[in-house]
C-alpha cells in the first residue's frame, strides 16, 4: 500500500480474533481491535491527527507551538505530528511516571514540564487542578498556543466517530458487537466507539474499565480521577468496573505470550476485564455473541513499569563473577588494611589503588595515585574476568569499605592473590587526616 | 438508605494506644486541669529519633538531625531530646531562648527561616549554627560580630529556586532562601566575610511531597559543595530540612472510600458528607470534577523515616547514582530537620463533650469544649477521626449504631467548627464524653491556639510510664532525668 503520508496511515486496523482455547468462552467470538498498530504507536494517534489538522496552517503561519496535558501515547503523537510541521510542542504532565516515554519525547524533540508534587503543609491558595493551571498559563502566555484539550475536545471523540466505530462494524459486516470493552482515558476511544455502536444495536453492554484507586496503570484513570475528565459520561457505559495493575499485567502477558499481539498493559486490562465480564454471561447463552475490545498501544515502552511491579517476570539467570554469590565466610576472609598500614603499603609496594566511588566525588577529591572505576563499571568488568594482571596488588577503595570488602573477596575468589579492602574506605581515610587530592 | 460509615480511623501505636485506653487517667486529668487539654508522650519522640538514625546506618551517613520546634511549643519534648544526641531547629527568637534553657549546646541548635536583629545576634553570641536565608542577612550577620566582637560564627546557606537538567520539574516558588542562580555572588560574600562566618553546609527546605523536586534539590547542593571547595571553603554537610510526613490513617481502604465518597458528593451522587457542601477544593462544574482535593494524604504508606529512605535510595537526576551514595562518596554529612515526622505519635488533644443535638434538618451536633483553633485539624487538611473516651468507661455496645455528626466549638461563631466534614462514629456520645484527637502533637496542638472569648487556651501535660502505669506532670514540670521510670 503506498501513501503520501505517514499521517495518512493513521486508522484502519485490523480486528483480530482472540483464540477460544486462550479465553475459554464458549459462546461468545472476542476479537482485539488493534490499535496499537497506528504508526505513531497507539489508539491516540487519531484523536491527536484530528485535533490538531484543522488548526495546522494557522499554527504554522503564526509560529504557534502545540501544547497539552499528557504523558504518553498523546503526548507521543503529537510530537510527531508537530515535528512533521516544524512547530514546538509542550507537554505539561503531573509526573512523568513512564521513564521510557520520557525519553522518548526528549528525542522527538518534545519540551516537558513537570508540575509540582503537592505540599507538605497545607496550601489553601492552591486549589487548582493541573487543567485549570493550563488554561491560566495559556492565556497568561505571550506567544501563541495550539491547546488540543484532549479531555475536553469534541475532536477527541470525533475521531472515533468517524474512524475506529464504523471500521468495527465494517469487519463485523455491518453489525455491531454485543459487548464492547475499553479502558478510560480521556473516554475520547469509549464514548465515540459506543456512540457509533449503539447506533445499530442500542442493545449493546458497553463496559468502561479505571484502575484500581491505589494502582497506577499508565494511560487510563481510576475511579475518582475519571470525573475530572470533560468528554466523560457516565451514561457511556453500562457498567464501569476497575482492574488492578497486576490483572493488566497478567492480561498482556496472554496477550504477548500466546496471542501474538504485542500489547501494552491498558490492552492488556481490557483483555483481562473483558474476559471477566463475559465469563459471567457465557455460560447462560443459547446462542453465538460477539465482543471486542480495544488493544491501545505496544508493550515496549513499558519495560520499566513491569520490572518495577513484576521483576520476577523478567528474571535473569544468576551472572558469573557476581558480589551477590559470595559466601559470609568468604567475606570475612579478605584481606582488609588500615589507613596507617595502606600508607606505608602504597609507599613501599605500589599497588594499584581503584577507588570504586562515581566520577564526581572522585573528581572532587581522591587518594593521590588511585585509578577511578565506579562500582557498577567494575562490576560489568569482572563478569568478563580479571580487568589486571595478578602480579600487580591491588587496594580498593569505596566510600566506608563495605563494598570494597566485597569486590576483594570476588577479586580474591577468582584467583588474584593480593587484593586488601581499605577499611574504613575514603571517609576513614579523611578521618584519619591522611592526605586527598584534586587534579 | 442509609449509607455505611465512613470511618477514618487514626494510627495507633502501642504507646498511643495504652494511654488512650487509660480511660481514668484522662478523665481525672480533663476534671482537674480542664477541656480542653493537650497530652504529649516525651518517651515516643526518642523512639522516633532512633528510627531515623537507624535510615542512616543503612546508608552508612553521619550527620545531625535537628527538631524543627515550631511543630510543637512542649518543653518536655524538647527536654527529652536534649538527653538524646538531637539537634534543634529554632525558627525565633524565642524559640532558641527556650531550648537554651532546656539545656542544648550550641553546637546542637541551628537557626532557621528569615530572622530579625535580636535573633542573629543572640544567636550568634550564643554560638549556634545559623541557616542563612539570604545574602542581606549574612551581610547583618557579619556587621553584628564584626561590632559586638563576636566569635566566628557557623554559618550554612539556604537554597531556593533549584533547576532540573532533561526534564523542566517545576516547583512551587519559595519565599526562602538565596536563588542557585545567585550562587556566586552570596559565595562572594561569604569568602569576604571570612573573618565573621565559617561556611559548613548548604541547605534546602521544600514544601512539597515530591520525592523528584527534592532529588534535583540534593543533587544541585552537592554540586554546590563541590563549587564550595573549588573555591577552597571547607563545608562538610548538607540540610535538606523537613517535610517527612506523617501517616496519619490506620486503614488505607478507608481513605480511598472516603475521598470516592467525597468526589460522589460534591458531584451530587450521593447526600452531602460536608458541612453545607463544603468540598476541599473540589467542584461540579456541569458535572464534571473541577478544583484540587485541599487535603492532606492522610494515609501514606511512605512517610517519616521511610520516605528519607526513599529519597537516599532516589537517582539522581544527573549523575545517576542513589543519592544516599552520592553523599557518601562525596564525603558530605546529612542534616535532617524533621519537625511533624519527629512528633509521629507524640500526643494527644482532649475535649469534653458539652451537648449532643439533633438540628430540625435531621443532622446531629456534638458540641464540645475546645474550638478550632485548639485542635487545628482542619486548617492543615487532616482528615482523622477523634476516639471516643466515655465518661463511664462503657464501651458502645456491639450492635450501637454508627452515627454521622458535626463536631463544633466553643466560640459562638458559625464558623467555629471542628470538623466541616460529618465524623462517624461508632456510637452517639454523652454529655461529660471525651473526645480524644490522636497524634495532633505535630502542629495540631499550640500552632494556632489563641485566646479568642477569653476561653483557655489548652494546658499541656506531660505523660509517661512506670511499671507499668501511667503517670504525668504539668509540661514545664517534666525534666527527664526525674521520670525515666527508676524513682521520681
Ligand atoms: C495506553 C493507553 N491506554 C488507553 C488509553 C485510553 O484512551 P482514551 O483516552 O481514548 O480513553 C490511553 C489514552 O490516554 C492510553 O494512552
Ligand atoms: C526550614 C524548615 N525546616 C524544617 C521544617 C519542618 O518541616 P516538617 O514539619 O514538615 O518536617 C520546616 C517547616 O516549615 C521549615 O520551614
Amino acid at each position: 500500500m503506498r501513501y503520501d503520508s505517514i499521517t495518512d496511515v493513521i486508522g484502519n486496523t485490523p480486528l483480530v480474533r482472540i483464540s477460544p482455547a486462550v479465553h475459554g468462552l464458549k459462546n461468545i467470538d472476542l476479537y482485539a481491535k488493534l490499535e496499537m498498530l497506528n504508526p505513531f504507536g497507539s489508539v491516540k494517534d487519531r484523536a491527536a491527527w484530528n485535533m490538531t489538522r484543522g488548526g495546522l496552517a494557522t499554527a504554522m503561519e503564526r509560529g504557534d507551538s502545540i501544547v497539552e496535558l499528557s504523558s504518553g501515547n498523546t503526548a507521543k503523537a503529537l510530537a510527531v505530528i508537530a515535528g512533521l510541521h516544524g512547530l514546538p510542542f509542550k507537554s505539561v504532565t503531573n509526573r512523568m511516571k513512564v521513564p521510557e516515554i520520557k525519553d522518548l519525547l526528549l528525542l522527538l524533540g518534545a519540551e516537558i514540564e513537570e508540575l509540582p508534587g503537592q505540599t507538605e503543609c497545607l496550601d489553601p491558595t492552591n486549589t487548582d487542578d493541573p487543567l485549570t493551571r493550563i488554561h491560566r498559563v495559556l492565556s497568561e502566555s505571550e506567544t501563541g498556543y495550539l491547546h488540543t484539550d484532549q479531555y475536553y475536545s469534541a475532536l477527541n471523540t470525533e475521531a472515533h466517530i468517524a474512524g475506529t466505530g464504523p471500521e468495527i462494524l465494517r469487519d463485523l459486516d455491518g453489525h455491531a458487537p454485543d459487548y464492547f470493552i475499553a479502558c478510560v482515558g480521556t473516554a475520547g476511544s469509549s464514548t465515540g466507539v459506543a456512540t457509533v455502536l449503539r447506533g445499530h444495536n442500542p442493545a449493546i453492554d458497553v463496559v468502561g474499565l479505571v484502575a484500581h484507586k491505589s494502582d497506577f496503570i499508565p494511560g487510563i484513570r481510576n475511579i475518582d480521577e475519571v470525573h475530572e475528565v470533560g468528554l466523560f459520561d457516565p451514561a457511556t457505559y453500562d457498567t464501569i468496573e476497575s482492574v488492578s495493575a497486576d490483572e493488566a499485567i497478567d492480561g498482556m502477558l496472554t496477550l504477548v505470550r500466546r496471542c501474538g499481539m504485542l500489547a501494552g498493559p491498558t490492552g492488556g486490562g481490557a483483555y483481562h476485564g473483558a474476559v471477566r465480564h463475559l465469563r459471567k454471561v457465557d455460560a447462560e447463552l443459547t446462542e453465538r455473541r460477539t465482543a471486542v475490545f480495544i488493544v491501545c498501544d505496544r508493550v515496549e515502552s513499558y519495560m520499566s513499569y513491569v520490572r518495577k511491579r513484576r521483576p520476577e517476570l523478567l528474571n535473569q539467570p544468576p551472572r558469573q563473577n557476581s558480589v551477590a554469590g559470595l559466601a559470609p565466610a568468604e567475606l570475612t576472609a579478605a584481606t582488609v588494611i588500615d589507613v596507617e598500614s595502606a600508607q606505608k603499603w602504597i609507599a613501599e609496594d605500589h599497588p594499584l589503588v581503584i577507588d570504586l566511588r562515581g566520577p564526581f566525588a572522585y573528581a572532587a577529591l581522591h587518594i593521590e595515585g588511585s585509578i577511578n572505576i565506579v562500582d557498577e563499571l567494575f562490576d560489568e568488568l569482572l563478569h568478563g574476568g580479571l580487568p589486571f594482571g595478578r602480579s600487580r596488588p591491588v587496594l580498593l577503595a569505596c566510600p566506608v569499605g563495605e563494598k570494597s570488602v566485597r569486590y576483594a573477596a570476588l577479586l580474591t575468589r577468582m584467583g588474584h592473590p593480593d587484593v586488601r579492602s581499605l577499611s574504613g574506605g575514603i571517609i576513614g581515610w579523611r578521618d584519619a587526616g591522611a592526605p586527598l587530592v584534586r587534579d | 438508605m442509609r449509607s455505611s460509615p465512613l470511618y477514618l480511623e487514626p494510627r495507633l501505636e502501642p504507646r498511643l494506644r495504652s494511654v488512650l485506653q487509660a480511660t481514668d487517667f484522662l478523665h481525672t486529668l480533663v476534671d482537674a486541669l480542664g477541656s480542653p487539654l493537650n497530652v504529649v508522650l516525651p518517651e515516643q519522640i526518642t523512639e522516633n529519633e532512633e528510627r531515623f538514625r537507624a535510615v542512616y546506618q543503612r546508608h552508612h551517613l553521619s550527620g545531625d538531625l535537628y527538631f524543627a520546634h515550631k511543630a510543637n511549643r512542649s518543653s518536655a519534648l524538647v527536654r527529652q531530646l536534649a538527653v538524646t544526641g538531637a539537634g534543634m531547629d529554632v525558627a525565633s527568637l524565642a524559640e532558641l531562648q527556650h531550648v537554651l534553657g532546656a539545656g542544648f549546646t550550641p553546637d546542637r541548635i541551628m537557626a532557621t527561616g528569615p530572622k530579625n536583629r535580636e535573633f542573629l545576634w543572640l544567636a550568634a553570641r550564643a554560638g549556634v549554627i545559623v541557616n542563612l536565608d539570604s545574602k542581606a542577612e549574612l551581610e547583618s550577620l557579619a556587621e553584628l560580630v564584626g561590632k559586638y566582637v563576636l566569635p566566628r560564627v557557623r554559618v550554612m546557606l539556604r537554597l531556593s529556586a533549584f533547576q532540573a537538567p532533561g526534564v523542566k520539574v517545576l516547583s512551587r516558588p519559595s519565599r526562602f532562601g538565596s536563588h542557585v542562580s545567585e550562587l556566586d555572588t552570596l559565595l562572594d560574600a561569604v569568602e569576604r566575610h571570612r573573618d565573621a562566618v565559617e561556611l559548613i553546609g548548604v541547605a534546602y527546605h521544600l514544601d512539597t511531597i515530591g520525592l523528584p523536586e527534592k532529588a534535583v534539590a540534593l543533587e544541585t547542593c552537592i554540586r554546590v559543595m563541590n563549587e564550595c571547595q573549588r573555591r577552597g571553603l571547607q563545608p562538610r554537610a548538607i540540610d535538606i530540612g523537613g517535610g517527612f510526613g506523617v501517616n496519619y490513617l490506620a486503614d488505607g481502604g478507608q481513605w480511598e472510600r472516603y475521598t470516592t465518597e467525597l468526589t460522589n458528593a460534591v458531584l451530587g451522587r450521593r447526600p452531602a458528607l460536608t458541612w453545607q457542601g463544603h468540598g476541599y477544593g473540589l467542584r461540579s462544574e456541569s458535572g464534571t470534577l473541577r478544583g484540587a482535593l485541599g487535603l492532606y494524604p492522610a494515609h501514606r504508606p511512605v512517610a517519616a523515616e521511610g520516605y528519607l529512605d526513599e529519597l537516599l535510595s532516589y537517582p539522581a537526576p544527573s549523575l545517576g547514582r542513589p543519592l544516599a551514595t552520592l553523599l557518601l562518596e562525596n564525603l558530605y554529612d546529612l542534616v535532617i530537620e524533621p519537625g511533624r515526622a519527629l512528633v509521629d505519635q507524640c500526643g494527644v488533644a482532649l475535649a469534653r463533650v458539652l451537648e449532643v443535638r439533633h438540628t430540625p434538618t435531621g443532622d446531629c451536633l456534638v458540641r464540645v469544649e475546645m474550638n478550632g483553633g485548639d485542635v487545628s485539624l482542619e486548617e492543615h487538611g487532616v482528615l482523622m477521626d477523634p476516639v471516643v473516651i466515655p465518661r463511664d468507661g462503657s464501651r458502645p455496645a456491639p450492635d450501637a449504631e454508627a452515627v454521622g455528626v458535626y463536631l463544633i466549638g466553643n466560640l459562638c461563631l458559625e464558623a467555629d467548627l471542628i470538623t466541616r466534614r460529618m465524623v462517624f462514629l461508632p456510637g452517639l456520645p454523652k454529655p461529660g464524653d471525651l473526645l480524644a484527637f490522636a497524634n495532633t502533637a505535630g502542629y495540631f496542638m499550640d500552632f494556632s491556639a489563641d485566646h479568642a472569648l477569653q476561653q483557655p487556651i489548652a494546658r499541656k501535660v506531660a505523660a509517661y510510664q512506670e511499671n507499668g502505669t501511667w503517670r504525668w506532670r504539668l509540661d514545664e514540670q517534666y525534666w527527664p532525668i526525674t521520670c525515666t521510670g527508676e524513682q521520681s
